[in-house]
């Protein structure tokens, strides 16, 4: 990748005794949305936290923006996970003093303040202080805060947390903004659904390693390398090609068709045109993103 | 220095002044002073008026004198409007029952063998409790002594020593008098009133504004802000900008009580201080100097307790180790009036953490060695950014960690990560 936004090296942290980053090596390419994806406790955030400088790693480098972690803090957008703000400021002051401490003049921080206010709907309450906010419009404060000096590189930990769908589908909307605009994200979720919806690529991480890492589609591709989406659903069970047959779970109306070893998608399109079926719709299955973590998740468990 | 520091230093400046706790804080001190001062004006109005009353009576004050010794026939011109002679003790009780007289003293025939004395007074508290033997004395003396010595030594010999002209010369180890006592007979007097004035100011302006401090990052912590924080400014500008900013927080409050001060007593604090100041100029600009040392090594100090900690409390109990550290010069202080020089002393003086308070105390006797002063600024000056080192890294290692204490290993393992 030339000259990615982020850039990580064997990585590699220790807490104590516990191992919480254990070399992890990534890259994340300029202008896309990147998933960090892992359960509780893998160490998404403390690998977060190396890249914003504020952990040291114990040994590995890396490289955001192209410089060293802590050197771009003013081109980069940092939504923590253990977030909070000025509780006692007034929601447009708290924004313009963000911006202030991001390099920004105090009359431009005021004025893109206004505007992000109105982006996360939130201009009714500038005036209100920060600690009358509801938690959801705490949390789209708490994402202008991020966005207010324009950074060219996003980081968000778990923006999703604590927020009705309506507040999900505004912060799902700002995302692909970003993107639209050329900015970099990189999204720590557990929302599957939401990051197959916006990543292009993830990584996945599992008691500090990554254990799952490249394109979104791929994975999902590798995780079900002999079986195929058909629709409408045909009634294919008995057929010598066929293994199983089960229905989608998320899309009723299609159909998963599992196919023997050996048997190749083409022979089974064979098959069907032979059997003169109607097809709307054959692809290659891939399998859903929240199956695929459990299965990972579940496999390194019974290592 | 960058320009975020100075945001940051503004910001914190302007936050906590607003607070209404901070000002309810500056107000209290000035109100106090002025419901005592309100509260004072009342007493001696009204107490004071009635104290002296019981004191100095209205009545008559002259008091009738019936000797039978024969040394005081004549009252001596110096005492006609206090003393009246009676040629014997009915007179003398006629004049106290017709209120011309306060009191009559009864002189025995063996006066100069036995000093029998009799005084008569009316039966009342007010009467008795003025009438004192000690009082006769200057009299008793002058009429034994008239027509014996000269005048000149007669009148010493009623006023032996006159306290407008008695000076006191203190000596030093090697038998020089001292400059400063030297001098004027209240220097020592002074020196002592502004080592403790100015050391008290400094010890609350340090204490107030460092505690601020401590406030801050910990709130800052408990508010889960300081991630972002530090996400966006290097640690080392959050911390600079805070002791900065919270430093002027505090400066304005102990600013706003001195004004308060001067103002409530008429000018008196000012006329006070100023002079000091004509007393000894270089005493003051030392405590600016270590006013600003001590301040910065107790803010870094401070901020860093406020990191440590998991909530306000628990921070302000790791603070309060640092400020008994203040404290300690206090304890001692009352040995410094024998000597200023004393070997504990001017080992706090050279401690970092008790320098400021010590040489406060110390120095406006006018008797401190060079070397001391020198020594403990230079001990100070080399410890401040020691302490922001080591306080920056602690910082950092401690300020995610929430709801857990860094262990002391943990303190270590931080400050070795260099």
């Amino acid at each position: 990748m030339n000259d990615p936004a982020v850039w990580a090296d064997r990585l590699h942290k220790e807490f104590a005794s516990v191992v919480a980053v254990d070399d992890v090596s990534l890259e994340v390419g300029r202008g896309e949305v990147f998933g960090l994806l892992g359960p509780n406790g893998a160490g998404k955030t403390t690998a977060i936290r190396m890249l914003m400088d504020i952990l040291r790693p114990d040994s590995g480098t890396a490289r955001v923006l192209g410089q060293p972690p802590g050197a771009a803090r003013a081109r980069v957008g940092y939504l923590p996970e253990e977030r909070g703000l000025y509780r006692g400021l007034r929601v447009h002051e708290c924004l313009t003093y963000f911006g202030q401490l991001k390099g920004l003049s105090r009359a431009a921080a005021a004025q893109r303040a206004t505007q992000l206010l109105e982006r996360v709907e939130l201009a009714d309450r500038a005036k209100a202080k920060v600690q009358e906010l509801s938690r959801g419009m705490h949390q789209k404060l708490q994402l202008a805060t991020t966005l207010i000096h324009d950074p060219e590189l996003v980081i968000l930990d778990e923006p999703f947390q604590g927020l009705d769908p309506v507040n999900v589908d505004l912060v799902r909307g700002l995302i692909r903004e970003l993107r639209a605009q050329g900015r970099t994200v990189v999204l720590s979720a557990h929302e599957m659904s939401l990051v197959e919806s916006l990543c292009e690529r993830i990584a996945l991480i599992n008691r500090g390693r990554i254990v799952l890492y490249g394109a979104l589609a791929d994975l999902k591709r590798q995780f079900a390398p002999n079986a195929l989406e058909v629709s409408p659903p045909l009634d294919c069970a008995g057929w010598p090609e066929v293994e199983a047959v089960a229905p989608d779970s998320r899309t009723p109306d299609r159909q998963r068709v599992y196919l023997r070893p050996g048997v190749t998608t083409r022979d089974f399109l064979k098959a069907l045109l032979e059997r003169g079926q109607i097809v709307e719709r054959f692809e290659p299955a891939s399998m859903p993103l929240d199956e695929i973590f459990i299965k990972v998740v579940k496999e390194a468990q019974h290592v | 220095m960058s320009k975020r520091l100075w945001t940051i230093a503004w910001h914190e400046y302007l936050t906590n002044v607003r607070r209404p706790g901070y000002i309810f804080a500056t107000l209290l001190v000035p109100a106090l002073g002025l419901i005592g001062l309100i509260v004072a004006t009342f007493f001696s109005g009204q107490a004071g008026a009635f104290l002296e009353s019981q004191f100095t009576p209205d009545g008559p004050t002259l008091i009738g004198v019936v000797d039978h010794s024969g040394l005081f026939q004549q009252v001596p011109a110096g005492f006609a409007d206090q003393y009246r002679a009676f040629a014997d003790e009915e007179a003398a009780r006629q004049a106290l029952l017709a209120d011309e007289l306060r009191a009559y003293v009864v002189i025995a025939a063996d006066y100069v063998a036995t000093g029998a004395l009799t005084a008569y007074a009316r039966d009342d508290l007010q009467t008795a409790m003025s009438v004192d033997p000690d009082d006769l004395a200057p009299f008793l003396i002058d009429g034994m002594l008239a027509g014996h010595v000269d005048d000149s030594v007669r009148r010493r010999a009623a006023d032996p020593a006159n306290s407008a002209q008695v000076q006191l010369v203190t000596l030093d180890e090697a038998g020089a008098p001292v400059a400063a006592a030297a001098d004027n007979p209240f220097s020592f007097l002074g020196g002592m009133l502004t080592s403790l004035g100015v050391s008290l100011l400094l010890f609350i302006s340090i204490m107030v504004s460092s505690n601020y401090l401590l406030r801050s990052v910990s709130e800052e912590k408990e508010n889960r802000v300081m991630e972002l924080l530090v996400s966006s400014v290097s640690p080392s500008d959050l911390l600079w900008g805070k002791v900065i900013g919270l430093g002027a927080v505090g400066l304005t409050q102990v600013g706003v009580w001195m004004v308060a001060g001067v103002l409530l007593t008429g000018g008196l604090a000012a006329l006070a201080v100023g002079v000091l100041a004509a007393l000894n100029v270089g005493t003051l600009l030392l405590a600016l100097v270590y006013f600003v040392l001590g301040y910065l090594l107790y803010g870094i100090l401070m901020a860093t307790a406020g990191s440590l900690g998991t909530s306000m409390r628990e921070s302000q109990q790791i603070g309060g180790l640092f400020s008994f550290g203040a404290a300690v010069p206090w304890m001692i202080n009352g040995f410094l009036i024998a000597n200023p020089n004393m070997l504990l002393a001017r080992g706090l003086s050279w401690f970092p953490l008790t320098a400021p308070m010590m040489m406060m105390l110390r120095l406006p006797y006018g008797t401190v060695p060079v070397i001391d002063i020198v020594g403990s600024l230079a001990v100070l000056a080399l410890s401040v950014p020691a302490v922001m080192w080591a306080g920056s890294k602690v910082f950092r290692t401690s300020l995610l960690m929430y709801g857990k204490r860094l262990s002391v290993r943990e303190i270590l393992a931080a400050l070795r990560r260099a």
